[in-house]
């Protein structure tokens, strides 16, 4: 009896192993799955722009956006994040990797040794981005300057520390379809669509999380506490930009100040350099689909007493 | 009694220095309000055609500008750290741990506004300049402003 007890133990924890290994297996993208393709490097600028790369990426406290050699520290509810070097340094930055390596990680969030990155880096929403994109920002990146030096390793407290764990996070998590137009929408509106919800990745601020840090569907663009720490980051929803113009919202994002003549500050004004570089279409586009979000109530904010 | 007195009078005058502190932090607060009613109500509404463009509301709105970029490095003195203005934003107290760099931005926002109101002569120039103002804005907001609450 106690033979067969612990045989049938055996059988449950060796295959709920398995399953665990199974769900947590980090998705490749192979060589082979890229069709041929010249890389369109204007276009490339525009993906590396609208996707913020600088905004984490650069070298902090120097103003050349371009200069990927990271470092900067993100503090999370999870732990500090170092944020890597992306420069085409071979050694320290990414100069090493192929064009696959590169579209594994920033599309499937999977490095080029095979294990998961933490979703800090907002690949959930580059995920649904157009591979051409994709493949474009690499082209592009790899045209900027080297620059050496690693950033200190991320301090993730357990159990967030385990990265194959991640696999299970993008299990639940992870939005698999890839973006689509919505059809009877206008090209501008899913052109909006496409830059707020892929590269982007304005949802992954501007909505609250769940305890495992996963986005609450249901509340997407309505706002919360701040991921980083302090504040809060507004609701983008028609709830709290109702007064907001198409316009209003297009001059936002190319000069950072809003239709009372206040300005953007903290990580929205490293946003705003990103979206300064954009066309006035891609803007206008932006501000189109943005004003058509549906009014949705955030949660609660907290007006706790800020803290030094 | 006298105790009573001396301890009074230093309570008094301990609380009056506080009074005068935030006094300070009240006064820049305003200005950087007047800021954004002259850019918001006047330079930005003429940019989005909201507002017919007028060379005398814009050298008035940007002599304010001026005006307040002078006195801004004044009021930031080493007594107002940590002081909260109980509005929607306050000062970060990394303005005092890297006064240099926080200087450096005051003095760049002075420029680009003083440049502003020499070369602004007509809606194009307008559209082009008001960009380069709020980057001023935006620049030093996103390490020295807090957002409470």
């Amino acid at each position: 009896m106690t033979r067969r007890l612990s045989i049938l133990a055996a059988i449950v924890i060796v295959a709920g192993f398995a399953i665990y290994w199974w769900l947590t297996m980090p998705v490749v993208i192979a060589a082979s799955a890229l069709p041929a393709r010249t890389p369109d490097l204007a276009n490339g600028r525009t993906a590396f722009n609208i996707g913020g790369c600088a905004s984490c990426h650069a070298t902090p406290n120097q103003p050349d956006r371009t200069k990927l050699g990271g470092g900067l520290p993100l503090s999370t509810p999870f732990g500090a994040f170092h944020v890597p070097n992306i420069s085409p340094d071979p050694k320290d930055g990414i100069g090493g990797w192929s064009e696959a390596q590169f579209v594994t990680a920033v599309m499937e969030g999977v490095s080029p040794h095979g294990a998961h990155f933490f979703p800090a880096f907002p690949y959930p929403s580059y995920h649904r981005a157009r591979l051409a994109d994709i493949r474009d920002m690499f082209a592009y990146i790899r045209t900027l300057s080297p620059v050496s030096g690693r950033a200190p390793d991320h301090d993730i407290a357990f159990p967030y520390n385990i990265r194959r764990n991640v696999g299970i996070w993008k299990w639940l998590f992870m939005e698999r379809r890839p973006f689509a137009d919505v059809a009877g929408q206008s090209p501008q509106w899913n052109r909006g669509a496409y830059l707020v919800n892929t590269l982007g990745h304005c949802a992954e601020c501007h909505s609250p999380r769940n305890a495992l840090g996963g986005i609450i569907a249901a509340q997407r663009f309505a706002g919360g506490p701040n991921p980083e720490g302090k504040g809060w980051v507004p609701n983008i929803t028609q709830k709290n930009l109702g007064d907001w113009s198409e316009k209003d919202i297009a001059y936002f994002l190319e000069s950072g100040l809003t239709p009372d003549g206040d300005s953007a500050g903290g990580s929205m004004a490293s946003v705003i350099k990103n979206t300064a570089q954009l066309s006035a279409e891609d803007r206008a586009a932006m501000a189109v689909y943005l004003k058509s979000l549906p009014p949705v109530d955030g949660p609660p904010r907290v007006r706790a007493r800020p803290s030094n | 009694m006298k105790r009573i007195f001396v301890t009074m009078a230093a309570v008094l005058l301990g609380a009056g220095a506080v009074f005068a502190q935030q006094d300070i932090v009240n006064q820049r607060q305003t200005e950087m309000k007047n800021n954004a009613k002259n850019l918001g109500g006047v330079l930005v509404a003429m940019v989005k055609g909201e507002k017919p463009y007028d060379q005398a509301a814009v050298d008035a709105a940007l002599g304010v500008l001026v005006a307040n970029a002078k006195v801004l490095s004044t009021q930031f003195p080493d007594s107002t750290k940590g002081l909260r203005s109980g509005d929607k934003y306050s000062a970060s107290p990394k303005i005092w741990e890297n006064r240099a760099d926080f200087e450096s931005h005051l003095a760049s926002f002075a420029k680009v506004v003083n440049e502003a109101k020499a070369s602004v002569k007509d809606l194009d120039t307008l559209k082009a300049t008001v960009p380069l103002i709020g980057k001023q804005c935006a620049n030093c907001h996103e390490t020295y402003r807090l957002k409470d609450g």
